[in-house]
């Protein structure tokens, strides 16, 4: 279920209670409107959605697209010939048509009305009636030729009213309980068709039951602080798209069209179309095609209704500058933004914010005919700077104009009055503690730059002066008055400057608010802020610095909380890490190796020259030649051992040297000891003999 | 070797698991939540903008009783746009807590406060790590830099224009106007990392109730305030909050804007561009980056080893894509690193890259054995943070792989070999010597 109460304010953003400033129709809708009604694939995709474009720029005064009127009357002649076309569709085309008159067939009307008549004698819902009697008014309205009138107008009245409720609501049909505003709106509509169908006069009772059915519906409007007054739709989504602005449109629109028809005055209070109307400017600039539609629709027929005809109070600009001396400008408009008859628009009352009591004034706005602007030549005298709520009256000039417009009694409106407020007599000064005594005093320029740079430790007191005074000479008390210290390390102290009367004054003992400064010393910037919604040099003053000298801080002292930190600062590459390698063992220069290697070898070439120097022989060789044999594959058994070492150094690794040795060594073993057992045998036969 | 596949299935997952699907993006359902039906039309031509760039969205009333995010554990919707500032409790079965769930699994959340925001917005808020002025009275106002207009006075529609520079978050474009600015404002704690303040106040800005006079400091002032902050979690789901729901609205995104004190008018103001751009981001059209073909090889081989030994020389390269909306196109950084770690990184290196997405780098692996891993941990402002990890032992030297011929032990291989020489000579002089 929609919550209302949000609408205005979001739509409106209005804060201010009671005041409030309603425009009328300006061109932010009509380009909204050209925006939200352009096709997005060349043509609108229903004729109702058509009708609706084409309806909201008449209106609004835009001139329609050509280009289009010709391919829509095409469709439109489609949907009134083709004789299966749905009723709502039928009623579609006709008001397309009746906007756009395209030349149509006399022969396609005249089929059309007896069935719509049928219809009407047997409807049932509310939206049959509606369409058919809405289709034959139309038709009605373009072609005499065509009998359009209805002999049982009172039945068809009577049928109508008999889905009305107690209070004033109507339902869709017999068989839905449910009531809704909307209907009551197509109801009033509906009725307001048929009466001007009727070929004989409609009963009188009829109409009076009509008018109390109004006049209870009119009792459920609801009310914003603002003086705005609206429909609030109870049945949420009936029909997909309904809230309290297109339920109050439609009440707006049957409202309307039925006093357009009854020859009675309907008696309406003027206050509450007023209200109504407020209502439906008040939705601003809607955001969809639908929402603008019921919007300038219910608009339009509130700009030329025969209850009374709204009067908007506007005020181009609310916010007045006492030195620029700007002048009050009010305009009176229609809804749709058209001149006003002519009217005096009276100042009555001018109340100040904080204050209860208003102070009256009662005095006429001139009238500046060639802008149509009523305006104040200056603002009463006491108007200092500073937010009120003006109220205004209009007073029109003929006695019978009051009969047709709604004036809403006082409107009252919230105005700002701005001004340069004089700021003087700034200084900053440091203070002994005891005495009071001023140990340095600086004048400030708070208009332009200032750099001063103090020193103070904890013992001694900073304080700042200066004087406000408003263009009338009154004091005032600005809404922001803070004096800003900030520690290098980015810690704020922020205080409010207090006043009596022009004269503002801070006095920091720093004793005080050693902790509080987390006993952080070091240079403290100094700044200074002054504003207020009044105040049109409202400014952010840096002052300088002060060196503060505070005591170190105790063990257990608050630490300054953390600051903000630059998020580009938190990312970012890190620094690149390389890994640095284990150098490698320091090692011999490779000469004093190799010549180490010449003495190791040494003693081998000595064992080669010992060998010559004994004449070494090798008789005693086998010569069979079986041992001989097995004495040779022993010696080359033990070289291939160690070859198979040297293999073993240079690229085998142990467990192919150990296979290769294993078999190498059964071999060895074997020759070897055929050849040992051979050379054994022969040195016992040598000893024996 | 299992661990690392658990580690890089985990991290398929999460980037498969995520909301965001890389097969069909454009394709996204989102939740809005209204106070109220009227915020559809006069919010609608963000809500226009969201649907011409293709998201599906599902308007309901925050206090619809059939509203749900989940349903068989599945959920429902991929982001959610909570424009009700001052529901009180959500429908359905929604409240903070499922909201926060939603993000934790990696959907992405935007958040409109207002000056009637409820307690429940604030907690979502405070939950993201954003704080809203306690004061529930308060707005922002700001005396020097608040934009000129005709009915309001009072200084709370704030031009801001103090934006955080990031091409990521704000587009490439630079943003014209001011954006208009009226609701709350909030503080981000400094410690958090994850939050950024896109928006901040101006320093003469404050918070504080514009119709009641100040007798104590107001605990949010300056800079320190920010306007429109963006979360980024840690697992890549993205939130924005921001303090003003009209700032989305119509009306302020065609309304003009003069900033005070300065002479130049603003036919339109910066709203549209900022709400737009922004809103790219948080729906992962820019900034989602995703790592694919991650190798590495010896050099002068192409296949990825399973052990390296020390002292090895290696390559590594990834390829980075980064998602533009319609389809991943290479990513040009150069600040993306690669760590070879165990422990702590032993090799620390920006990668070279060939521009068109592929991020390369060699080095020599460190002289130390164990089980390494190669982490990328990419972590920029705005652009969803990557972070590959792949195991990989290494191990020392084979026996046989030693250096053999050492020069400086030649005089013992020398004497090795000279006594064999002289064992044989003496066996046979031995043996056969008459």
């Amino acid at each position: 279920m929609a919550k209302v109460l949000g609408f205005l304010v979001l739509a409106l953003s209005v804060l201010n209670c009671e005041a409030a400033i309603f425009k009328p129709i300006s061109d932010s809708h009509r380009s909204a409107a050209l925006e939200l009604f352009t096709p997005a694939h060349g043509s609108l995709s229903s004729l109702e959605e058509t009708y609706e474009a084409l309806r909201t720029f008449e209106v609004l005064g835009i001139k329609k697209q050509p280009d289009q009127r010709a391919a829509t009357c095409v469709t439109v002649g489609d949907t009134l010939s083709s004789p299966t076309s749905a009723l709502k569709d039928l009623f579609q085309a006709l008001r397309v048509n009746g906007l756009l008159n395209c030349e149509l067939n006399k022969k396609t009307l005249a089929d059309i009305a007896p069935r719509l008549k049928d219809v009407v004698k047997s409807a049932s819902s509310l939206l049959d009636y509606y369409y058919s009697v809405g289709s034959l008014v139309l038709i009605k309205g373009l072609n005499s030729d065509v009998d359009v009138h209805l002999e049982s107008a009172d039945s068809v009245v009577r049928s109508i009213k008999a889905l009305s409720q107690s209070d004033g609501r109507w339902r869709y049909s017999s068989n839905n309980p449910e009531s809704s505003t909307y209907a009551a709106g197509i109801a009033l509509e509906s009725l307001a068709g048929v009466i001007s169908l009727a070929s004989s006069e409609i009963d009188q009772s009829l109409i009076s039951m009509v008018k109390s059915d109004i006049s209870k519906l009119l009792d459920g409007l609801e009310k914003y602080d603002d003086g705005a007054y609206y429909f609030d739709e109870k049945l949420a989504d009936a029909h997909g798209h309904q809230g309290p602005l297109s339920a109050s449109s439609a009440v707006v629109r049957g409202i309307t069209a039925f006093a357009a028809v009854s020859a009675e005055n309907l008696n309406l209070p003027g206050d509450k179309i007023l209200g109504l109307a407020r209502f439906l400017l008040g939705a601003g600039v809607p955001g969809n095609a639908k929402d603008l539609y019921y919007q300038i629709e219910a608009l339009a027929s509130l700009e030329n209704n025969r209850v009374s005809i709204p009067l908007i109070l506007s005020l181009p600009t609310s916010v007045l500058s006492l030195t620029r001396k700007d002048q009050l400008k009010v305009n009176v408009n229609t809804v749709l933004g058209a001149t006003a008859p002519s009217l005096t628009v009276k100042l009555k009352q001018i109340f100040s914010s904080g204050s209860k009591d208003a102070s009256v004034i009662d005095q006429d706005l001139k009238f500046d005919h060639k802008n149509g602007v009523h305006y104040l030549d200056a603002l009463p005298k006491d108007i200092d700077v500073g937010n009120y709520i003006f109220s205004f009256e209009i007073v029109l000039h003929d006695s019978e104009h009051k009969m047709i417009y709604a004036t809403g009694g006082r409107t009252k409106v919230p105005i700002y009055v701005t001004g340069v407020i004089i700021v003087d007599n700034a200084e900053i000064s440091v203070l002994d503690s005891d005495l009071g005594n001023i140990e340095t005093r600086k004048k400030l320029d708070l208009a332009g730059k200032n750099s001063i740079s103090l020193s103070a430790n904890h013992l001694q007191k900073l304080r700042l002066s200066f004087q406000l005074t408003s263009p009338l000479g009154n004091a005032l008390k600005p809404h922001q008055a803070f004096l800003k210290l900030s520690h290098e390390s980015k810690v704020e102290h922020i205080f409010v400057v207090g006043n009596s009367g022009k004269q503002f004054e801070i006095i920091l003992d720093f004793l005080g608010l050693v902790e509080k400064f987390f006993y952080l010393s070091g240079r403290y910037d100094i700044q200074l802020t002054v504003g207020d919604a009044v105040m049109e040099n409202s400014f952010l003053q840096p002052l300088g610095s002060v060196e503060l000298d505070l005591p170190e801080a105790p063990e257990k002292a608050a630490r300054p909380p953390p600051q903000a930190v630059d998020p580009s600062s938190r990312f970012g590459p890190k620094a690149e890490i390389a890994h640095i390698f284990r150098s490698p063992e320091k090692r011999p220069p490779s000469n004093l190796s190799y010549a180490f290697l010449a003495l190791v070898l040494l003693p081998f070439v000595g064992f080669l020259v010992g060998l010559l120097r004994l004449r070494v022989n090798l008789k005693n060789f086998p010569t069979a030649s079986a041992p001989a044999a097995f004495a040779i594959l022993f010696h080359l058994a033990i070289v291939a051992v160690l070859s198979l070492y040297s293999l073993f150094w240079l690229k085998l690794n142990l467990f192919t040297t150990l296979k290769a040795l294993g078999f190498l060594g059964i071999f060895l073993l074997f020759v070897g000891h055929r050849t040992l057992s051979h050379l054994a045998s022969t040195s016992a036969k040598l000893k024996s003999a | 070797m299992s661990r690392a596949l658990a580690i890089l299935s985990l991290l398929l997952l999460a980037v498969l698991g995520n909301a965001f699907s890389p097969e069909n993006p454009t394709d996204r359902k989102i939740l809005v939540l209204l106070d109220d039906l009227s915020i559809k039309s006069s919010h609608s031509l963000y809500f226009q903008s969201l649907q011409t760039r293709g998201f599906d969205l599902d308007f309901k009333l925050a206090d619809d009783p059939k509203i749900a995010l989940q349903r068989y554990g599945q959920y429902l919707y991929d982001a959610l746009i909570l424009f009700s500032p001052s529901i009180d409790s959500l429908g359905g079965s929604l409240n903070a807590a499922s909201i926060l769930d939603f993000v934790d699994s990696g959907h992405d959340l935007i958040l409109a406060a207002d000056a009637s925001a409820s307690d429940l917005i604030r907690e979502i808020a405070t939950e993201c790590g954003v704080d809203f002025d306690e004061d529930q009275s308060a707005m922002v106002i700001d005396h020097t830099s608040f934009a000129v207009s005709d009915t309001e006075g009072d200084h709370t529609l704030i031009a801001g224009d103090d934006f955080i520079q990031s091409d990521v978050i704000l587009g490439k474009e630079k943003i014209k106007a001011p954006v208009l600015f009226k609701g709350i404002g909030h503080s981000v704690n400094p410690a958090n990392s994850l939050v950024l303040k896109v928006l901040s106040a101006s320093p003469s800005a404050y918070s504080a109730n514009p119709k009641s006079k100040l007798s104590t400091p107001p605990t949010l002032t300056g800079s320190a305030i920010s306007l429109v902050s963006v979360v980024q979690a840690r697992n890549n789901a993205r939130v924005l909050i921001s303090g003003s729901l009209s700032m989305f609205s119509n009306r302020f995104f065609r309304s003009g804007v003069q900033k005070a004190g300065s002479t130049i008018n603003h036919e339109k103001s910066g709203n549209e561009q900022f709400v737009t751009e922004i809103s790219k981001w948080v729906f992962h059209e820019r900034g989602h980056l995703k790592a694919v073909n991650v190798r590495h090889h010896k050099v002068g081989e192409a296949d990825e080893p399973s052990i390296y030994r020390i002292n090895d020389d290696l390559e590594y390269s990834l390829e980075i894509y980064e998602w533009s909306g319609t389809s991943w196109e290479p990513y040009v950084a150069d600040d993306v690193q690669v760590q070879f770690y165990m422990m702590s990184p032993y090799v620390l290196k920006t990668m070279s890259t060939d521009q068109k997405g592929v991020y390369y780098t060699s080095f020599k692996v460190p002289d130390v054995y164990g089980v390494f891993q190669f982490k990328v941990e990419y972590e920029k402002l705005g652009v969803t943070s990557l972070s590959l990890a792949k195991q990989i032992p290494v191990r020392p030297f084979r026996h046989n792989e030693y250096e053999r011929f050492i020069t400086a032990a030649f005089p013992y291989y020398g004497a090795s070999f000279s006594m064999m020489g002289g064992f044989f000579l003496f066996s046979l002089v031995y043996l056969y010597h008459k």
